[in-house]
């Protein structure tokens, strides 16, 4: 829920830059959107390339922790390149993917997602959004 | 006459002027018995083996020398009845060159080589006996008998009955007098002798320390190779990148400060100082193993295959590395029973490290095969035409080796640091202690590996070699070098 708020304040603040410069248009939020709105439709959501690796070692790694990930392949996605852009920003200009969410909530790219399960704060995030039991 | 000529210049190829002159000489000199020249005859009779072997094959003449050789006793009386003298100094030469075979051969090689010397003497001998006989005879009788016993003599005349030796004449009455050309000649053979051992010598000392040198060379350059410091040509290709070079300098620094962080762990362990000053010194180990991935991370974008095929390690770890480093999950494993005591919420801490580093390295590795297996894809579905675009396909999935390699140490960093929440600084103190020793040993069994002694087959039932065995290794080396 907290994530809902944080989300909606950033589209707000994506749609006043909308509104008052003219510029960047509609398709500056829209995308950002989708993700923040994808990101939020399931406990956990990875954002992948179909054919990159490291995207599939982090399937595996959910996989074989018994999680089962919500993935959007955005090469398949028509509007997948202003996705990658968006996920871009989100990360702060590293690669786009893979790049996690764990109940709404940005975790990361594969280091982030590496280093929260060695430091143990992976398991209680998977937990709490329900994607993990026991 | 043609016919003796000729088998006498033919037995004159077949047998090298080096044989024949020791024997010649030491017959004609009658017991100058220097070492050498016995061992010279040594070596010429058994060279000339052979040699009588083949002449004995010739029908011209074999069959009455044989028959000659077969009873000595009886010759002896038939030929030189009439000259005791020449009997006894017939015997006297015979003993004499076959005494140095008896001496030094086995029993068949002593009667070969007995009976070679025996046709071979007989070769000589009976025309110098003959000659003798003809000087005697010349001497005292008339010249009718002279002349029919030298032709006696030279129709039983065998090998090395040269021409020279025939026309020895009038002039020479003494058996101990040589003529110039007979000196000169004996003189020339043992030249050409000596010089053909001390080739054979040099070329043999050659051989060997080329071989020795050659060993030597292979143990360094095993040895450097092992230390990961061979900066001229480590890899297949014999070229080390300039990105490759600059880390393993740098690794090799690392190590050395690791020994330095090592040394200061223990001392401050040992010497129970506080907390505060231990978590100083633990820090600062933390700061160091940070430092080594920082570099790695430089070094993984220059020359990522440097790292990943590890040839900046030893190599024992090269062959047990998992992406260009340690396993997180095998350090755990390799701690858990070192870190006694453990509270129950450190227990429960290390097992979920053990259990987390575990899946994270799955994962990767499940990540890195499907790099692997797309790449090779890439590489084998290319037509003619469009094989360029493969290859640039492929170019691109190399280029995610350097993200593998730097999520693998990040999880070795993200372990290492994980540890150290978990434990105590004491407890951590006396881990990284453990760690440092771990992996010192690991990095040491390479060069003794290399620096083994080849030879041995001294193991024990399981295999190892104690170290008192070890010690007995170079001298049971020697040993079997000093027979060369």
């Amino acid at each position: 829920m907290q994530c809902q708020s944080e989300s909606q304040s950033y589209y707000s603040s994506a749609s006043r830059v909308v509104g008052v410069g003219g510029g960047g248009g509609n398709g500056s939020s829209e995308p950002m959107e989708a993700v923040l709105r994808l990101a939020s439709s399931s406990a956990v959501v990875v954002f992948s390339v179909s054919t990159c690796c490291m995207c599939h070692a982090v399937k595996r790694l959910f996989s074989g922790m018994g999680v089962s990930p919500t993935v959007h392949e955005i090469d398949r996605d028509p509007k997948g390149k202003e996705i990658e852009k968006a996920l871009a920003r989100l990360l702060g200009g590293s690669s786009a993917v893979p790049v996690v969410f764990i109940g709404g909530k940005l975790i990361g790219a594969m280091d982030r997602v590496m280093a929260s399960h060695i430091n143990g704060t992976l398991v209680p995030l998977l937990k709490e959004a329900g994607a993990l039991w026991l | 006459m043609l016919h003796h000529s000729n088998t006498s210049s033919f037995i004159n190829h077949e047998v090298s002027d080096f044989d024949f002159g020791e024997l010649e000489e030491a017959i004609v000199l009658q017991g100058v018995k220097l070492n050498n020249n016995n061992h010279e005859i040594k070596q010429t009779l058994y060279s000339t083996v052979k040699p009588a072997a083949t002449l004995e094959m010739f029908p011209s003449w074999p069959i009455r020398f044989q028959q000659r050789g077969s009873s000595k006793s009886g010759e002896e009386s038939t030929d030189s009845g009439r000259s005791p003298m020449n009997t006894l100094s017939s015997t006297r030469l015979e003993t004499e060159s076959e005494s140095p075979i008896s001496r030094k051969a086995s029993p068949e090689q002593q009667a070969a080589a007995a009976a070679a010397a025996f046709d071979y003497k007989h070769h000589h001998l009976q025309p110098l006996q003959r000659l003798r006989q003809v000087e005697m005879a010349s001497g005292s009788d008339s010249p009718g008998t002279g002349i029919s016993q030298a032709t006696h003599a030279t129709a039983t005349a065998t090998a090395k009955q040269t021409p020279d030796k025939r026309r020895r004449g009038p002039g020479s009455n003494s058996e101990k007098v040589l003529d110039a050309k007979t000196l000169r000649r004996l003189a020339q053979n043992r030249e050409a002798a000596r010089k053909s051992r001390i080739r054979k010598k040099a070329y043999v000392q050659q051989l060997e320390s080329s071989r020795i040198r050659l060993s030597q060379l292979e143990q360094d350059l095993q040895r450097a190779r092992s230390q990961g410091l061979f900066l001229g040509g480590g890899v297949a290709n014999g070229n080390i990148s300039s990105g490759g070079a600059v880390f393993d300098m740098e690794y090799a620094r690392w190590v050395d400060d690791d020994h330095g962080h090592m040394t200061e762990l223990r001392t401050a362990l040992q010497s129970h100082l506080s907390d505060g000053d231990l978590r100083v010194i633990v820090d600062g180990y933390i700061t160091h193993y940070d430092e080594i991935f920082r570099l790695r991370g430089v070094a993984a974008k220059s020359d990522v295959f440097h790292l990943i095929t590890g040839m900046w390690a030893t190599a024992v770890e090269r062959c047990f590395l998992w992406m260009g480093g340690f396993r997180p999950s095998d350090l755990i494993k390799m701690l858990i029973s070192q870190l006694d005591p453990l509270t129950e919420q450190q227990l429960v801490g290390i097992y979920g490290l053990q259990q987390s580093t575990q899946q994270a390295e799955e994962a990767l590795s499940q990540g890195l095969d499907q790099l692997h297996q797309s790449l090779l894809d890439a590489i084998a579905n290319s037509s003619l035409n469009d094989s360029m675009h493969h290859m640039v396909v492929a170019l691109g999935k190399i280029s995610n080796l350097e993200g593998f390699v730097r999520q693998a140490d990040n999880l070795r960093q993200q372990t290492l640091h994980q540890l150290r929440r978990v434990l105590t600084v004491r407890q951590a103190a006396r881990c990284f202690v453990v760690i440092g020793e771990y992996y010192g040993r690991l990095r040491a069994l390479s060069s003794l590996w290399a620096s083994r002694p080849r030879e041995s087959l001294m193991t024990d039932n399981n295999g190892e070699m104690t170290p008192g065995m070890q010690m007995l290794q170079p001298s049971h080396q020697i040993n079997q070098f000093s027979h060369f």
